[in-house]
């Protein structure tokens, strides 16, 4: 999302001015295709199109494409204008001021104005809106924020003021250098009162809805098809070359790839589990795999008092169970999608993050294997029953029956596999049901603190309850620290020193695109694409 | 004839209501809650979640509350999912789907199974018969979970003849393949009851009497073997009609319909108790009212089964 880069120009003031908007550049001589249209296909169906109750990707692609936050990224994910042609960070990065371009308008013509982001703003955080991601609205670290999702104070207090219409004033608590980032996305997108006021809960419908994005919502049937046609209203609609967008939900993954072979829609994503590398043999031209900012990790159990084996307090023990997790197997042979080994939280390709040395990640697999057996051998070689727990899953199963087979041959440990349907599952891991758990994380933006913070001690996420005060210390630190890295390259080795969970591997995202559609942004690791950068090349 | 049709109806209540707070009591005691996320949600969001949907009430209340909106205004309350939907919103687009693509497999089930079997009784060990016997034998064994993709690969990805999914607002093309799918194996267990029951009917007295008489064979099977030889045949169609027409999981799955099996499904699995209730009712009074009809239609094929 942010990029260190764009985070040291911030502070010289109006940095943003002078940069340019994207659009689509589509190079001179090029031979566009006579319809303008975008197909893909979605795994599951959105539950809701409104911005500030979005929780989840599907539908943050449609919002994107739907409403224009502040900010916007580029095809690398550099911050770039969006509604607001820029902002000037004051006093110590706690104070933001954006700038609203005049000819912002909504769909339905009316000037989008810096009242329509306090509203939206005001909305999100409001307990009355039941938002499940009121809790970003908290994290954005705006003044009275905590307060305000608590209930304890009225959302009307919230630290953003409209100063004029064309003027954003946005307060924090802490000096947060990434806050203009947070603005790109859906959660503070701006609202439209009138339209929500009028219609209530069914201002989402095609037929009320009104957007300020490049494109406007034509039809949406639940878990069969959606379409969005292009906003004429919209600030820079004389450069959008892409009229039509068109979203398929197929739930089936063999069938999604035979619709895909039979043209009925342009990108394809996810790919059927272990697809990937027959697609690209035979579609090089198509078949894509790009890191993604998720990690895919086993959290040990920490807490008290549970019936955990009392061999798993062993450090030593936690180390040689790592070990002798053969990482290299799981990415080549199991996942297949360009993936890559993990032995450490952070995703390797997080924005300004530097790995910190591991001995782990230099050895091979020999030494590991040797290394694991003699500190096996030091703590006594335990008697261990081990009880992994994952949600119902091919990829899941496969992983577990791999790790727990390593284990077996290797140490002797004995792994009971407990699998269970989605919400059993979730409930289990949060109850501290469980030895070892399947989880993973994906950043919400592009700095590693997405990460490292789920570690820390009062995190809703920490499940296994993993706590050290030194931790701690550091993570509270990064958040107004000069430069945050040294910080967080300590509390990486903290996790690989305590050995808090065993990191398994990181995201790559695996997908087929027509390579008719070009702007797409490969380099754009949080995969935030907007429709409105795309074009279509004629059939050669 | 009406006081049956009455008593029959008034039975139908306590029923429908018994279902209800029977689905209400599992959902009650399943584990997990709508809106668990892989990423831990802190308490006061659960907390305004559970106080918007009344979720904060005794159960007891809840349900009460729960049976009065749909007594009073047909309310069956909002879903957990679709936060700008009712369940009401989502029955009226995915209920019209899988009835319209679960009354036409239905039609063809009955339209090719009925006289398929007919014919294989009549002409007994014919090449017909052996031929529509291998049909109904191979179709039976080929669920549509194999049938489906097969479909798709050879009249969308070779042939490109049909869409391999959607409904497009139910344009003939889209119904093709997911009506194949579904009525297939329907179409064969139909042929089969019908060829047996019509087999048994042929050799009954009461045919032979008719024969001897010297009535011609099209007006024996017209007039006298048809109805008694359908009887076993609608007792199947009913439950069977109930089926089809509240959707088949998985072709809505495959096929992308839209259709209300995949709400179904989604609900179970995301704990939407409101969209699983709402459904599950739904459910219940096709079933009671299919059910029902085919009482009706017995009692007017065979009189001797009278409802005094």
């Amino acid at each position: 999302m942010f990029r260190r880069s764009a985070l040291m120009l911030s502070a010289a003031t109006a940095m943003a001015l002078t940069l340019p908007a994207t659009a689509a550049e589509v190079p001179e001589g090029t031979n566009l295709a006579e319809e303008q249209v975008f197909r893909y296909r979605l795994l599951d169906q959105f539950p809701t199109l409104d911005p500030q109750l979005n929780e989840e990707t599907a539908g943050s692609h449609v919002i994107r494409q739907l409403f224009e936050g502040l900010m916007n990224q580029d095809a690398q994910g550099n911050l770039v204008p969006g509604v607001a042609t820029g902002f000037e960070a004051s006093e110590g990065n706690t104070v933001y001021t954006f700038t609203l371009r005049d000819d912002a308008r909504w769909s339905n013509g009316e000037p989008v104005t810096a009242q329509d982001f306090v509203y939206a703003w005001r909305r999100a955080a409001d307990p009355a809106t039941a938002s499940p991601y009121q809790w970003y609205v908290e994290l954005t670290q705006i003044e009275n924020a905590a307060e305000i999702v608590a209930g304890e104070m009225d959302p009307s207090e919230l630290g953003v003021e409209a100063v004029d219409n064309k003027t954003l004033r946005v307060t924090l608590t802490n000096p947060l250098p990434y806050f203009p980032a947070m603005t790109t996305y859906a959660t503070l997108f701006p609202a439209p009162q009138a339209t929500i006021e009028e219609h209530g809960d069914d201002w989402t419908d095609p037929a009320n809805m009104v957007s300020n994005g490049a494109y406007v919502l034509d039809s949406l049937s639940l878990n069969e098809t959606f379409t969005l046609t292009k906003n004429p209203e919209y600030w820079d609609a004389e450069n959008v070359v892409i009229d039509r967008v068109e979203g398929y939900v197929v739930n089936d993954s063999n069938q999604s790839l035979t619709r895909y072979e039979a043209g009925e829609y342009d990108m394809l994503e996810p790919l059927p589990a272990g697809a990937y590398p027959r697609l690209e043999e035979e579609r090089p031209d198509e078949a894509h795999s790009v890191p993604r900012l998720c990690s895919y990790y086993y959290p040990i159990n920490f807490r008290e008092g549970d019936d955990v084996p009392e061999a798993l307090r062993d450090p030593n023990v936690r180390r040689a169970l790592s070990l002798a997790v053969d990482r290299d197997v799981i990415v080549d042979q199991v996942l297949q999608g360009g993936q890559r080994p993990a032995y450490n939280f952070t995703h390797w390709a997080t924005a300004g993050f530097e790995l910190p040395e591991m001995d782990m990640a230099s050895m091979t697999q020999a030494e590991r294997d040797a290394e694991a057996q003699r500190l096996w051998e030091e703590a006594g070689s335990p008697d261990l029953d081990l009880r992994l727990i994952y949600n119902t899953s091919d990829e899941h199963r496969q992983i577990a029956t791999v790790v727990s087979q390593m284990w077996k041959q290797k140490l002797g440990v004995d792994t009971e596999l407990s699998n269970s349907e989605w919400a059993v599952y979730l409930e289990k891991r949060r109850e501290g049901g469980f030895d070892l758990a399947r989880s993973a994380w994906c950043g919400d933006y592009n700095e590693a603190s997405t990460f490292l913070d789920l570690m820390t001690t009062p995190h809703g996420s920490n499940d296994g309850k993993f706590s050290n005060a030194r931790y701690d210390e550091l993570m509270a630190q990064s958040k107004t620290a000069e430069d945050p890295q040294p910080l967080y390259t300590e509390a990486e080795q903290i996790i690989a020193d305590e050995v808090a969970m065993i990191p398994i591997y990181h995201y790559a995202n695996t997908f087929l695109l027509n390579p008719e559609i070009k702007g797409f942004p490969m380099e754009n690791v949080e995969n935030n694409w907007y429709v409105k950068d795309f074009y279509r090349v004629a059939e050669e | 004839m009406t006081a049956f049709l009455i008593r029959r109806l008034l039975i139908a209540i306590p029923t429908i209501l018994f279902l209800i707070v029977l689905s209400f009591v599992l959902m009650e005691v399943a584990p997990g809650s709508p809106f668990d996320s892989e990423r831990g949600v802190p308490q006061y969001v659960l907390d305004n979640l559970e106080a918007k949907y009344g979720l904060d009430r005794p159960p007891w209340e809840r349900l009460g509350l729960y049976v009065w909106n749909i007594v009073t205004d047909f309310d069956f309350g909002p879903t957990f999912t679709y936060r700008d939907r009712t369940v009401n919103d989502i029955i009226a687009q995915g209920f019209p789907v899988t009835l319209t693509y679960g009354f036409w497999s239905g039609i063809a089930a009955m339209a090719v199974g009925i006289p398929l079997g007919i014919v294989a009784a009549l002409k007994q060990n014919s090449w017909i018969d052996t031929l529509a016997v291998g049909f109904s034998v191979g179709a039976q064994v080929l669920p549509n979970f194999v049938m489906a993709p097969i479909l798709v690969l050879v009249f969308t990805l070779w042939l490109g003849w049909l869409p391999g999914g959607g409904w497009g607002g139910g344009q003939w093309n889209y119904l093709v393949l997911p009506v194949i799918a579904l009525s297939t194996s329907y179409m064969a267990s139909i042929a089969r009851l019908t060829r047996s029951s019509m087999l048994e009917v042929l050799n009954a007295p009461f045919i032979r009497t008719a024969r001897a008489k010297g009535l011609p064979m099209r007006r024996v099977v017209w007039r006298h073997a048809l109805k008694p030889a359908m009887l076993p045949v609608i007792s199947y169609l009913g439950p069977t009609f109930a089926f089809l027409i509240t959707g088949s999981v998985l072709i809505d799955v495959f096929f992308s319909t839209g259709g209300i099996g995949q709400f179904f499904v989604a609900a179970a699995l995301g704990r939407d108790y409101a969209i699983i209730m709402g459904v599950t009712i739904l459910y219940g009074v096709i079933v009671v009212a299919l059910n029902l009809l085919v009482d009706l239609l017995y009692a007017w094929i065979d009189p001797k089964i009278r409802y005094a």
